[in-house]
């Protein structure tokens, strides 16, 4: 009762206030005594100059640190930029040139094929796996904490450290592997790093990395899985895997959609680890992903103005790729 | 009330948040809300107690073989002054490159930087944002006058003398002898002709060895120069060819080509496309491949990995250590193995902001001074070169057996010339440097490639 007596009080304040702007509090004019809480709720909603005082800082550190910087890399790479740190001012012979390079440059072409497929790499060997993973955890009785613990660890390891120790793994002589590879017998050593295999040891430790994540992501999925739908099924004679098929798989349907959402707009900003075990895209530029090659362009062979245009290519492949993973792993409504 | 207070709090995070954005100047500069004529009692009074932060950008540091010498100069010239060295130096580095002449592009230059004189300093000295010797002199003419002036680098922008030199450097071969013992191959000398070389590298690879340590898909560099140089000669080693079609021209493509027969003979790491240079200098000092071709920085590299602590000197395995030596690149057609690459690559420059800062003129003057005084350079020159008037005697009981060994290569050298990639720098070095793997696969034929470079080279101009 009190509480409608509220309800009504703020109602009606609120249309008092709306009308009579100038008029201080301390009673209205309906009589009701006014309290304390009922009238500052009234103040919250109705006054939104300090929300707006609270988010301009956040705001201005935006337009400053993102948006102006994103136009202006735009501006630059029709531009010829000498120096990081300095403007362009003078426009590109063609102005467009750069996106002429960018079309005719069979490293961009490398780094694009290899950035999709880091991208089904993901999709399959992040998520694939980390559902695997959650589905086996979650089926055991004891020890889940643990495995959660331990799954979820590399991504709390900095992805340049992660680069570090896969390069003592993976590396040629007195490598880890190969260490483990001459105990077992195989004569020779095998050169990780070189163009057949470069792919293969680049994707692994990423893949590895993002695992856990998926994996703590999905496992919260199952845990919302209300345990009498499978009581259900399991009384209706379904084995196992039927039940996973039929109801687990279906019912993380949207728990899957933003994995996947998440592991292709991550795919596409991976720079660090590739970047720690594959300098300049060694060996013969076969390994540049787009941020890498973007990195080099810019740091390395500082072509500024090319490396600002595969940055606004980087980001209309983030847009077209997120968009078309939108359309394709839609949310459904339950 | 909560909100009230909740409030409170964020608005107070924000404000301190912005001050501490903006408190930098006050902390480091201190000159900001001065006026002139505190600043002129200021500055007499840190001359007298000190109490001056400088912030001072070196090479010095990480791996490098005068870190340790940089670091206890520093603070002993702290000590001596009362005044405070920001050191933020880092391993010389591409990325290093970048961000010096981005600091000084966004106004974040240090006080005091040690840097390249070549065309890396180019920009930075092309907008005035640092001070020439002969303008230091004028205020302070001591400044650098232990220093004979014609051996001081002069810059390619003005030819005017902006950086202190301290160590000179060189580039040479060094040399694993046990596995040179195990091949049955004799020490080179100052007569090392390519023919032999080819021979011995054959000989060494039979015997089960990698003849040469060099990650040709990571650092080229000293390959790359050397064979250039093996075709060019000292007079014209640092004229940039035209293209391809005129003398030097060829004569790049030539050094190329060189290189390239090194890699088909299999005569490079087999991994030489896919391995750092990390990994291929841990070859050589561990007994897998026997040349070396690197500069006089590597020496204490070498040391420290005879060492069973890297940083403590008193764990040098010097039985292992008495395995290296160094000796001359083989030499082809007019050059003479003796006459090796190198010199006055970098020094100390004063930037405007110190400069224009009275507070902090006289220290970032006092610094440089201390750090090229005729007691310092020694220690950092080591076995290499100065620009000293007066060069001391060197005392060898102080060096170990490598670095008496560089002496007496030294001692041997009928000339010092300096890099052609210094000058060569940018996008143009882009199609022999990371396309050298192109380059020796047959990828790219090693002409287009030179053609290349040259061509950007040429349109920058």
């Amino acid at each position: 009762m009190q509480r409608m007596q509220y309800r009504k009080v703020w109602i009606f304040t609120g249309a008092h206030n709306k009308n009579c702007k100038n008029e201080n509090a301390g009673g209205d004019a309906s009589g009701i005594p006014e309290k304390e809480g009922v009238h500052m709720g009234a103040n919250i909603y109705k006054n939104k100059k300090p929300l707006l005082l609270f988010l301009l800082p956040a705001f201005a550190f935006m337009i400053v640190y993102l948006y102006y910087p994103f136009f202006k890399n735009i501006f630059d790479s029709f531009m010829q930029v000498k120096e990081l740190g300095i403007s362009g001012e003078v426009w590109n012979d063609p102005w467009y040139s750069n996106y002429v390079k960018l079309v005719q440059d069979k490293n961009i072409w490398t780094s694009l094929k290899n950035t999709v497929i880091m991208t089904l790499v993901t999709i399959v060997g992040q998520v694939g796996i980390a559902l695997v993973l959650a589905l086996m955890v979650d089926n055991i009785r004891r020890g889940a904490k643990i495995f959660r613990t331990m799954y979820f660890f590399p991504i709390v390891v900095s992805a340049t450290a992660l680069g570090l120790l896969f390069n003592l793994i993976f590396l040629y002589d007195k490598g880890m592997l190969n260490q483990i590879l001459s105990a077992l017998g195989k004569e020779g050593l095998t050169d990780w790093k070189e163009e057949k295999l470069a792919l293969f040891t680049m994707m692994l430790p990423v893949m590895w990395q993002y695992v856990g994540f998926y994996f703590v992501i999905i496992v919260t999925g199952l845990n919302n899985i209300s345990e009498e739908l499978y009581e259900a099924a399991a009384i209706d004679g379904a084995t196992k895997l039927k039940r996973i098929r039929y109801l687990t798989v279906p019912l993380l349907h949207n728990v899957l959609c933003t994995c996947v959402v998440l592991a292709v707009t991550g795919a596409l900003k991976v720079f660090d680890l590739p970047w720690t075990m594959f300098p300049k895209g060694m060996p013969l530029k076969s390994t540049f992903l787009t941020g890498t090659y973007m990195y080099y362009q810019t740091m390395i062979v500082k072509d500024i103005d090319y490396g600002a245009a595969i940055a606004v290519m980087i980001v209309i492949l983030g847009v077209i790729l997120s968009k078309a993973v939108n359309t394709i792993f839609k949310e459904k409504d339950y | 009330m909560k909100k009230k207070i909740i409030a409170m709090i964020l608005a107070c995070t924000m404000v301190f948040s912005l001050a501490a954005c903006g408190n930098k100047e006050q902390n480091t500069g201190g000159s900001s809300t001065k006026t002139e004529g505190e600043k002129e009692a200021d500055k007499g009074a840190e001359e007298e107690t000190g109490g001056v932060e400088l912030e001072v950008v070196t090479t010095f540091a990480g791996n490098d073989g005068n870190a340790q010498n940089y670091k206890q100069w520093y603070q002993e010239w702290e000590k001596t002054t009362g005044n405070k060295v920001i050191d933020m130096s880092s391993t010389s580095s591409d990325t290093f490159k970048t961000r010096v002449v981005t600091d000084f592009e966004t106004g974040s230059e240090p006080d005091v930087l040690f840097f390249f004189n070549g065309a890396d300093a180019n920009s930075f000295i092309e907008a005035g944002k640092v001070i020439s010797i002969e303008e230091i002199r004028a205020e302070y003419p001591d400044y650098a006058s232990n220093m004979d002036d014609g051996r001081i680098p002069v810059s390619l922008v003005d030819q005017k003398a902006y950086a202190v030199p301290v160590n000179g450097i060189w580039e040479a071969l060094f040399v694993n002898t046990e596995i040179l013992e195990a091949a049955g191959v004799a020490m080179p000398g100052a007569d090392y002709t390519w023919e032999q070389f080819l021979a011995d590298c054959q000989k060494i690879k039979d015997a089960g060895y990698t003849p040469i340590a060099a990650a040709l898909g990571h650092i080229p560099h000293y390959w790359w120069e050397f064979a250039i140089f093996n075709h060019t000669s000292p007079e014209n080693h640092l004229t940039i060819p035209e293209s391809v079609t005129d003398e030097i021209g060829q004569e790049w493509v030539e050094g190329m080509e060189d290189i390239k027969e090194l890699y088909e003979a299999g005569y490079f790491p087999e991994n030489t496309l896919s391995a750092t240079d990390d990994e291929t200098f841990a070859m050589f000092t561990e007994g897998k491949a026997a040349f070396l071709l690197d500069g006089s920085w590597k020496v204490n590299g070498i040391v420290s990995a005879c060492q069973s602590d890297p940083d403590d000197i008193t764990t040098l395995d010097t039985e292992k250590l008495a395995k290296f030596d160094v000796t001359y690149v083989p030499a082809k057609e007019a050059r003479k193995a003796t006459d090796l690459l190198g010199g006055l690559t970098s020094g100390y420059y004063i930037t405007k902001k110190a400069w224009d800062d009275p507070a902090k003129r006289a220290a970032a003057v006092d610094f440089v001074s201390f750090m090229t005084s005729n007691e310092a350079v020694p220690v950092f020159a080591q076995h290499g070169s100065s620009a000293l008037n007066n060069v001391p005697e060197v005392d060898e009981s102080a060096f170990n057996e490598l670095q008496i060994k560089s002496l007496e290569m030294m001692a041997g050298c009928t000339s010092i010339t300096g890099v052609v990639q210094d000058l060569f720098q940018g996008e143009a070095r882009v199609p022999t440097f990371d396309g050298m793997p192109e380059i020796v696969t047959g990828a790219v034929n090693a002409a287009d490639a030179v053609q290349e470079g040259l061509d950007i080279y040429w349109s920058a101009q």
